[in-house]
């Protein structure tokens, strides 16, 4: 079974009197472990594409499974579950708490988890959080606020954050667009050494290098998918 | 999310804006304080009228001519007598009650007093021998005057220490004869110190027996009478015998007004009472204008902070943490308010009370927990809007808010 699918999946919206078709019946299936770039140009509907995946938004017309069940009928608690168990973002700007240093941030899912019946004590969550912060490569920096990070530092945090829960799938919207050739190669190292994992990586972007290195590449316009390459 | 977790992070965001936090809690401060500090001025007023009551001496009975109105108990309008209150009504009332201790006919006047040089205005009461017990005078130098000393009406006076004093200065007074108004009288008593008693100074008057009085201020009537009934349970009675011989005497007319010391006080406990709650009314509209600045700082912080609302909610909170979160911080803010306001109003009251021991408006400990719990009610019932408002934002929206 897939692990996402969308089924003729429309969305609309007004921005004044103007009507705007952002998703046209779009159809796919992502299964698990996939690793997939979604490209267009701007307004292509890529990013509404993707928060619709990831919950954050909701189809107009259509209906998205996830693992066969639907979408269209979950309560606000239950999607705020499948966010904060299954699902990790990483965002274009990063995103962060500006008060809370690395180590808070990245703890900021595992908080959640009670609401969703999954206390943990703080010292595990700290322990989580510690642990992925190691893994990229900020272990030095956990008492560091955003401010004192570089843009890089903070989308890596951004990424731990994304990770602490161990969910099935990240999406990412434009994550190294704010960043340096430099710093945005080492995100999407670390985005390919998650894919190695088993983790499923949603990542849109304009940036030829992670499309380059996608497995499998959509291309949108106008809000429809006009190309599902698959290099393997 | 946990309670736990969410008042260590509305903490946190509290902290983390020190200056806004404490000038946003300074109108609950304010609000809660006043609450608290006028109540206490309030309770503190009454204990002091009361105490001043109580002072007259317990089981007083007040009979004044002139009917009044039943439901006030504070006396009847001057002057508005039928018929006239005489030194035989007193001797009824002692002749006839069984549940009265002691009674006397009250006489009233002022006097210019003159002894040699000094001379002095002061207020003379005709009494007989009985006042004394009535409204526990005590009597220091000499004694007050006698029965025989009334019915023969002998010119004798009892004054008080301060007219001593200014007549007299350290000389003995006892024996020695003043001249009130024309007549002369002679000193058989001071008066012990006895201060003020309902804002009458008896240490400024003089007492001159009933008849002696009358024929002073050339006057057929009483101004009154005051009896002490034998017991504080037999007070009902004393005043139903009291009722019964007057009205017998006045062909069933009841053209006078009774007062005991116990109406009176709850007469003047209801109003001051009153006075209280309407204090405390309008202490509790500065509580709601603090509110008001609770919920103002929470709109903003819910306004500034749509970004943080909408990475809260991507990573896993719910609508109802975002409510909580934001509700909590306004109850913290309350919080620390209604703490301050009742700490710091408590801390007034006893300065206060430190300065001026003789008005003790130490805070009634039964406003504290009211106070207190109002002023969390004022941060629930002005914070659950704007939190409300934040937990409906939508995730994209806000994550898109700049």
């Amino acid at each position: 079974m897939a692990l996402l699918s969308l089924r003729t999946i429309n969305k609309m919206f007004y921005r004044g009197d103007e009507e705007i078709h952002a998703v046209r019946d779009v159809n796919l299936e992502i299964n698990e472990s996939e690793f997939i770039a979604i490209t267009g140009s701007s307004g292509s509907g890529k990013s509404t594409l993707l928060y619709m995946m990831g919950l954050l938004d909701v189809p107009t017309s259509g209906e998205y499974l996830i693992r066969g069940s639907a979408t269209s009928t979950l309560s606000d608690a239950e999607r705020a579950r499948l966010r904060n168990q299954y699902m990790g973002f990483v965002f274009q700007s990063f995103h962060l708490l500006a008060r809370a240093t690395a180590l808070k941030n990245v703890m900021m899912p595992l908080l959640y988890s009670a609401s969703h019946g999954e206390t943990k004590e703080t010292r595990l969550q700290e322990e989580m959080a510690l642990s992925v912060l190691q893994r990229v490569g900020l272990a030095e920096r956990i008492h560091h606020i955003p401010n004192q990070l570089s843009g890089g530092q903070r989308q890596r945090v951004a990424i731990a954050r994304a990770i602490v829960n161990n969910p099935r799938v990240i999406f990412a919207d434009e994550p190294t667009g704010n960043l340096d050739s430099k710093s945005g190669g080492e995100i999407i190292e670390l985005f390919e050494s998650l894919h190695r994992e088993g983790v499923t990586v949603v990542i849109v972007t304009h940036d030829p290098r992670i499309a380059e290195r996608a497995p499998r590449r959509l291309v949108l316009e106008d809000g429809s998918i006009v190309g599902d390459i698959n290099a393997n | 999310m946990q309670t736990s977790a969410i008042l260590r992070m509305s903490l946190e965001s509290l902290w983390a804006q020190k200056l806004r936090t404490l000038l946003t809690i300074l109108g609950m401060v304010i609000g809660v304080g006043s609450v608290v500090l006028l109540v206490s001025v309030g309770e503190g007023a009454k204990r002091y009228v009361m105490r001043e009551f109580e002072g007259l001496g317990s089981n007083l009975i007040v009979v004044q001519p002139g009917k009044s109105d039943k439901k006030t108990h504070l006396g009847p309008p001057v002057g508005a007598a039928q018929r006239k209150m005489t030194v035989s009504d007193v001797s009824a009332i002692e002749r006839t009650a069984r549940n009265i201790e002691a009674v006397s006919g009250l006489v009233l006047g002022t006097v210019s007093a003159r002894y040699e040089e000094s001379l002095s205005n002061i207020t003379v009461f005709g009494t007989n021998e009985q006042f004394p017990d009535i409204l526990s005078i005590a009597v220091g130098q000499g004694g007050y005057f006698t029965r025989e000393e009334d019915e023969y009406r002998r010119r004798v006076v009892v004054i008080g220490r301060n007219v001593a004093h200014e007549l007299f200065g350290d000389l003995s007074p006892l024996g020695r004869r003043i001249k009130l108004n024309e007549s002369e009288f002679r000193i058989v008593g001071v008066l012990a110190p006895m201060g003020d008693k309902l804002g009458l100074s008896f240490d400024e008057l003089a007492f001159i027996p009933t008849q002696a009085a009358l024929k002073l201020f050339n006057e057929d009537k009483l101004f009154g009478i005051r009896a002490k009934a034998s017991s504080r349970v037999g007070m009902d009675d004393a005043v139903e015998e009291i009722r019964e011989i007057l009205r017998e005497r006045r062909d069933g007319e009841e053209d006078f007004t009774i007062l005991t010391q116990l109406s009176m006080m709850e007469s003047l406990n209801t109003i001051l009472s009153m006075l209280t709650y309407v204090l405390a009314a309008i202490a509790t509209i500065s509580l709601i204008v603090g509110g008001i600045g609770i919920m103002n700082i929470t709109w903003v912080s819910v306004i500034e902070r749509t970004q943080e609302i909408g990475i809260r909610r991507a990573v896993g909170a719910r609508r109802r943490d975002i409510l909580q979160q934001f509700l909590s911080e306004a109850l913290g803010l309350s919080f620390l308010g209604g703490l301050l306001g009742v700490g710091g109003a408590l801390a007034i009251t006893y300065i206060l009370y430190a300065v001026f021991p003789a008005f003790d408006m130490r805070s009634p400990w039964w406003i504290l927990l009211p106070a207190f719990g109002m002023s969390l009610l004022v941060g629930v019932v002005f914070g659950v809007g704007p939190a409300w408002r934040a937990s409906r934002i939508e995730t994209l929206d806000a994550l898109r808010y700049e």
